[in-house]
Parts: structure tokens; C-alpha cells; sequence
């Protein structure tokens, strides 16, 4: 949800409940206001009746008007309480009303009134005064009194709508702004994050703090890659002098066999730790998206090469290599495409059985290679770092350069076991 | 500075062009200019010997005053040396028009670096660590590169191997090698009288992509078919094997 439509949906519902309450309380005192007034008039009426009956010593005429009517009852002596109250109030039509109306319609209508009842002796006669007044232009002072209420809140609200939309629009471009910066940070970039010119001291603060944080991480980056550099060359000489060495000492003759099974050993491991290293250092570059060139491949062709390559290899494990390759492009570095192949290609020959079968498939949609080997399926863990099976020679990096690779380029690498087949699947889509 | 070239300097130049000449049958003047003393001992000893001469530089200002001075059939140049930058001593051959052949040998194996280097106009790039015989082939195919002189031969006893046809003869009497076999043969000829490790053979024909650990057994197939060919077109058998660590190519 967004942090305005938050604020809003707050501000809004806050807002109708406290016009709601007010326009409650506003009702409430104005009726009670407007009903005194009426009572003040019925106490009016009330005196003057009592009046005419102190000077009179008889009842006045029941008095009827468009909005009055006073009835005098008999009853029996005390037996009448005075009190306001509220009741209704019958209102004859016009005469003229009347004929217009067809016949049969009522003669007229109840609204709400309010009335007295009081009482009154004349003579000896006990008589109970009902006064009743017709409430209705109270009602209708109070009915429009609550809509323009109700309409001043309604248009309230829209203006604050609107006003919120239009005025948190502009006042959160800054962060929008900001925002976007950040989403095209792109931390090996040289491009600095933008200063932005903005008078809300909150921005600003945003602004400095995420100009600080990205000139550090571009810093902390930049030592990060010095190091990696300085480390792959203060590793890669000493190995490169032992190379050398062994290379200078077995041009000094005469080895036992002992002894040139001692230096076989020694070229084997020195070539493992190189591998090793290499791999290591290719998996921070991709890590760090370093190897950003690329170029349109034809894998088809490539595949094709690197199946020749493997020629040999096959031939020793007596791998039967079936493979049907379609015409496949792809937009990447050749070189990674090549690791990518070799690492997968290699995976199925060290992992294959003595006499066992390789599949390569690659069509528009996916590059498919499977293999024999053991009958049971691996687990996820095989993209791990160092994750190898028992045995092994490889460097245990080879399928997590190989995700990795398939990620820089948006492809997904994933394994499964299909009726006694390994199968790596790299999807293009 | 370019413009201003001392006639003895230049005179210099004339001599080592013309020494470069007579210096292409066989013998070889390399520096090398690697900090790092051990391998530049090695690479110096596995280049000395046969004709060839071999100079070392380990720092920046050592190297600036070699080049300076004199003119080298091969120059092996490392990128990061005490007191300055390997890529600044290119620039420096290159705007002189200095005719020596560079091959960058560097720990820093980074694309950039690499397209850089030979951007420059260096003619190789090699990937610490290497083998010797790698580079020696490496060093040999440069040079027969840069002497190219209308006839691209390179003949070795009774073994004519045309570089460009990528033919290899007997007696003129063409014999047929496979890809990886004619580059083994070329790799033997460029190394001759040295023992070239199966390590060695695996990477420069597999490259180091392919990591099969330490199988050599088709290696071993494809040595006995280059000799099979060899001797059945009547050549002697030069390819030796040396104590079960590698093969020697020798008269």
C-alpha cells in the first residue's frame, strides 16, 4: 500500500467519524435549542389561556390554526399532570388542496409536534389543556441545517482528496526521484548518484544519506576488486614459480620411477590448486558482474566444438555420445558460454559409468544434457560451493560458475533425475 | 622525441634489424622483464641454451634502460613490476616503432587487461601460471609470425611442416595428422630437446577448461599415432618418451 493511500484512508476515515460526532452533537443541541423555543411558545399559549380563564371565568374556543391546537377535556380533578411532550400533530389540507385531490384521499396528514398538557378549573369543572404545536418547520430548519452539514463534509473530503493527490504527489517526487536513482545503482558503474535539489529537510537528509552510503559501497567495492586482483597475483606467482620449477627440474634426467611418480603427483596437484584458484577468482568476477561484454553467439557451433574436444575423453571412459542440435543464438561472452559448456560436458563424463551414454539436446528452447551414472538422483546441494562427491577430482566450483553463468544471462540451470538420467537443463525462456 | 632519434641509435637499429636477419635460422634474443626471480630464472634457463640468448630486467627502470638500448627478437613483459606498470613499457616499444615482439605474461587475468595488452599491439598474452613449453611454443609462433618471408616453412630434418597449408611433409612426401596432432607436432618442434610434461600436453590441447584430472591415457594414444605416421613415411623416431612424466622431442 502506498504510504498516501495510507495517509489517506487515515485521514479520511478520521475525518467522517469527527464530522459524524460533530454533526451528531450538532443535531442534538440544535433540536434542543429549536424544542425549547417551542416549549417557551406552548408556555405562551398556556398563560393566555389562563388569562382569558381569570377574566373570563369561562374556557376560551378551542382554538385550531396552521400550526396550533388547544383542546379542553374534562377530567376528573387532579388527575392531570403538566408536561411537555412530544406527539403528532393532525394538519387539515387546504381547502383548495382538497378538491384537487381525487376523493377518498385523507383529509390530512400527522407530523410530529410538540405539546403541553396542562389543566385548568373553571367554576368547578376540571378541565385538561392539551396544546399542540406542529413541529414541522422545526424538522425542516434541522433537516437542512444536517445537509449542509453533511454536504460541507462531503465536499471537505474531496477537496482533501484531491488536494492530498495533487499536493503528496509533488511532495514525494523527490523520494520517487531518489528511488529511481537507487534502482539504476548500479554498484561497479562510475556513475555517482545525483545530487537532488529539494527544500524538505527530510530529503535532503534521505538524499545525503544515500549519496554517502553509495559513495561507500562503491568505495568498500572498489578496495574489494583491488584485493581480489592483488590477491589472484600474489597466489597465481608463487604457483606459477612452482610450475615453472617442475618444469626446469624434469629437464634434469635420470629419474628413478620413484621419483617421476613423486613429480607426476606434484604436476597434478599444482594443476588442481591453478584450477582451483582460477575457478575462484571467475566466480568473484561473476559474483561482482564483472564480465559485462558480449557478443551473438552461435551455440550450436559452439556445442559442436566442444563435443569434438571431449572426443578423446569419450573414447577413454567408452561414452556413447548421442546428440541433435538445433540452430540456437544467443547474446552472451563466448567465453563464458565455453566454460559454461566444458563444465556441464565435464560433469557428465566424470560422473558417467565405463561404457555409459551422454545426451546433448539443444533446441530453440533449451540446452538438455544428460548422462548415466549412478541410479540414485543428487540433491540441490550440487550448485553449492565445494559441494562434491565422494572422489571427485573436480574442483567442487564447476555447476556453481555454471548457475552463476546461466544468472548473468537470465537462463535457469536446474537438475533432475529421469529414469536413471541425470539430466542439466539450461532454459533460455 | 620521436623525431629527435640520434643517428647512433639509429644506427643501432639498422644493426639489429639486420642481426635479426641472420638471427632468425636459429638463434634468439629475448628479455625478460619479471620481478619475480624464481620464475624469471626458470623461464631463463629454459630459453638459454640452443643459440639462444636470454637478458633479464626485474624492475621498471631496469627494463626502461634495456629497451632503450637494445633491440630484442622477444620481449616477455610482466604487467605489475616494482616502480611501474608493464603496459606503460609497451606503449613506449609501440611509439617508438621498436620492431621487438611482446608477449605479456601476467598474474592478472582479466579481460580488460588482456584487450589492453594486445589493443596495444602486444602480440601475445599469456595466463600465469603457465608451462615453459607453452611458452616457449607461444614465443616460436610469434616469431615465425613476425619473420614471415614468403616461404612458410619450417623444416626440421627430414620434417617440412607448411604453416600456412598446415601440412606436414617427410621426405615431401605429405603424411595426414589431425588437427590436435599437427598442433602437438608444432608444440614438439618448438620445445625440441626439452622434456614437455602430459600436463603440459593436456593443457595446450584441451586447454584448461577442460579439467579431466589426471588421466593421460589419450594422450598417450594420440604420441602413438604421430609416431606411427611418422615412421611409416620413413622418418626416424624422434618423439622419446621421459620416465613415464612426459615426451621429449629429440634427434
Amino acid at each position: 500500500m502506498k504510504l498516501s493511500a495510507r495517509y489517506n484512508r487515515v485521514n479520511l476515515v478520521t475525518t467522517v467519524i469527527v464530522m459524524l460526532v460533530t454533526s451528531i452533537i450538532y443535531y442534538q443541541a440544535i433540536r434542543l435549542v429549536l424544542t425549547r423555543q417551542k416549549d417557551k411558545d406552548l408556555k405562551v399559549e398556556e398563560e393566555e389561556v389562563f388569562s382569558y380563564v381569570d377574566t373570563n371565568r369561562k374556557l376560551p374556543q378551542a382554538f385550531e390554526s396552521n400550526d396550533q391546537q388547544i383542546t379542553f377535556t374534562e377530567a376528573r380533578p387532579g388527575s392531570v399532570k403538566r408536561e411537555f411532550i412530544d406527539t403528532l400533530y393532525y394538519k387539515k389540507f387546504d381547502e383548495d388542496d382538497i378538491a384537487k385531490k381525487r376523493p377518498g384521499q385523507p383529509k390530512g396528514e400527522y407530523e410530529s409536534g410538540r405539546g403541553l398538557i396542562s389543566f385548568t378549573t373553571v367554576g368547578n369543572k376540571y378541565y385538561k389543556i392539551l396544546i399542540i404545536e406542529s413541529k414541522v418547520e422545526t424538522e425542516d430548519l434541522i433537516r437542512i441545517i444536517f445537509t449542509i452539514t453533511i454536504g460541507v463534509i462531503l465536499l471537505l473530503l474531496l477537496v482533501l482528496l484531491v488536494t492530498n493527490k495533487l499536493i503528496l504527489g509533488r511532495l514525494w517526487q523527490p523520494f520517487y526521484t531518489i528511488m529511481k536513482e537507487l534502482r539504476l545503482f548500479n554498484i561497479a558503474d562510475t556513475k555517482e548518484i545525483r545530487k537532488i535539489d529539494t527544500a524538505i529537510d527530510e530529503f535532503n537528509e534521505l538524499n545525503n544519506a544515500v549519496v554517502a552510503m553509495t559513495g561507500k559501497a562503491k568505495q568498500d567495492y572498489k578496495n574489494l576488486k583491488t584485493f581480489t586482483e592483488n590477491a589472484s597475483h600474489e597466489l597465481l606467482t608463487p604457483i606459477a614459480v612452482i610450475n615453472s620449477k617442475l618444469d626446469s627440474l624434469i629437464q634434469t634426467e635420470n629419474f628413478s620411477e620413484r621419483q617421476s611418480k613423486l613429480l607426476n603427483d606434484l604436476y597434478g596437484a599444482v594443476s588442481r590448486l591453478s584450477r582451483l584458484n582460477q575457478s575462484l577468482l571467475l566466480l568473484v568476477k561473476l559474483e561482482n558482474g564483472l564480465l559485462k561484454d558480449r557478443e551473438q553467439i552461435n551455440l550450436q557451433a559452439l556445442v559442436e566444438d566442444s563435443i569434438v574436444q571431449f572426443d578423446e575423453i569419450f573414447q577413454d571412459k567408452a561414452l556413447r555420445i548421442l546428440y541433435t542440435l538445433d540452430s540456437k543464438e544467443i547474446y552472451a561472452n563466448q567465453n563464458l558460454i565455453e566454460i559454461l559448456l566444458n563444465n556441464l560436458i565435464s560433469n557428465a563424463v566424470r560422473h558417467n559409468k565405463k561404457g555409459g551414454e551422454i545426451i546433448i539436446d539443444l533446441t530453440k528452447k533449451s540446452l538438455i544434457i544428460k548422462n548415466t551414472g549412478d541410479h540414485l538422483p543428487l540433491t540441490d546441494k550440487i550448485f553449492a560451493r565445494f559441494h562434491k562427491s565422494s572422489g571427485s577430482e573436480g574442483s567442487g566450483l564447476g555447476l556453481t560458475i555454471s548457475r552463476q553463468i546461466c544468472e548473468n544471462y537470465n537462463l535457469s540451470l536446474s537438475y533432475q533425475f529421469n529414469t536413471d538420467y541425470h539430466v542439466f537443463i539450461v532454459d533460455f525462456a | 622525441m620521436k623525431s629527435k632519434k640520434s643517428p647512433f641509435r639509429k644506427k643501432i637499429q639498422n644493426l639489429s634489424k639486420i642481426k635479426v636477419v641472420h638471427l632468425r635460422k636459429k638463434d634468439l634474443k629475448i628479455l625478460i622483464i619479471e620481478d619475480e626471480e624464481g620464475l624469471c630464472e626458470s623461464i631463463e634457463e629454459y630459453f638459454t641454451g640452443d643459440g639462444n640468448i636470454c637478458e633479464t630486467a626485474s624492475n621498471y627502470r631496469d627494463a626502461m634502460a634495456k629497451i632503450s638500448l637494445y633491440r630484442y627478437d622477444c620481449i616477455l613483459l610482466d604487467i605489475t613490476l616494482p616502480g611501474g606498470n608493464g603496459i606503460d613499457i609497451l606503449k613506449i616499444i609501440k611509439e617508438n616503432n621498436y620492431p621487438d615482439c611482446v608477449l605479456i605474461i601476467s598474474a592478472k587475468n582479466s579481460l580488460d587487461d588482456k584487450l589492453q595488452g594486445l589493443n596495444l599491439g602486444a602480440d601475445d598474452y599469456l595466463v600465469k601460471p603457465f608451462h615453459l613449453s607453452e611458452l616457449k611454443a607461444r614465443v616460436s609462433a610469434i616469431i615465425r609470425r613476425k619473420t614471415f618471408s614468403g616461404s612458410n616453412l619450417l623444416l626440421f630434418n627430414e620434417i617440412t611442416i607448411d604453416l600456412l597449408a598446415k601440412e606436414v611433409r617427410v621426405d615431401n612426401v605429405p603424411i595426414k595428422l589431425t588437427r590436435k596432432e599437427y598442433s602437438l607436432m608444432l608444440y614438439f618442434i618448438a620445445n625440441k630437446g626439452k622434456v614437455v610434461s602430459k600436463n603440459a600436453i593436456a593443457e595446450h590441447l584441451w586447454g584448461d577448461g577442460i579439467d579431466m584430472a589426471n588421466n593421460f591415457d589419450f594422450i598417450y594414444s594420440h604420441i602413438k599415432n604421430i609416431r606411427r605416421k611418422l615412421m611409416e613415411a620413413g622418418c626416424n623416431d624422434y618423439i622419446k618418451a621421459a620416465y613415464g612424466m612426459g615426451y621429449k622431442f629429440t634427434e
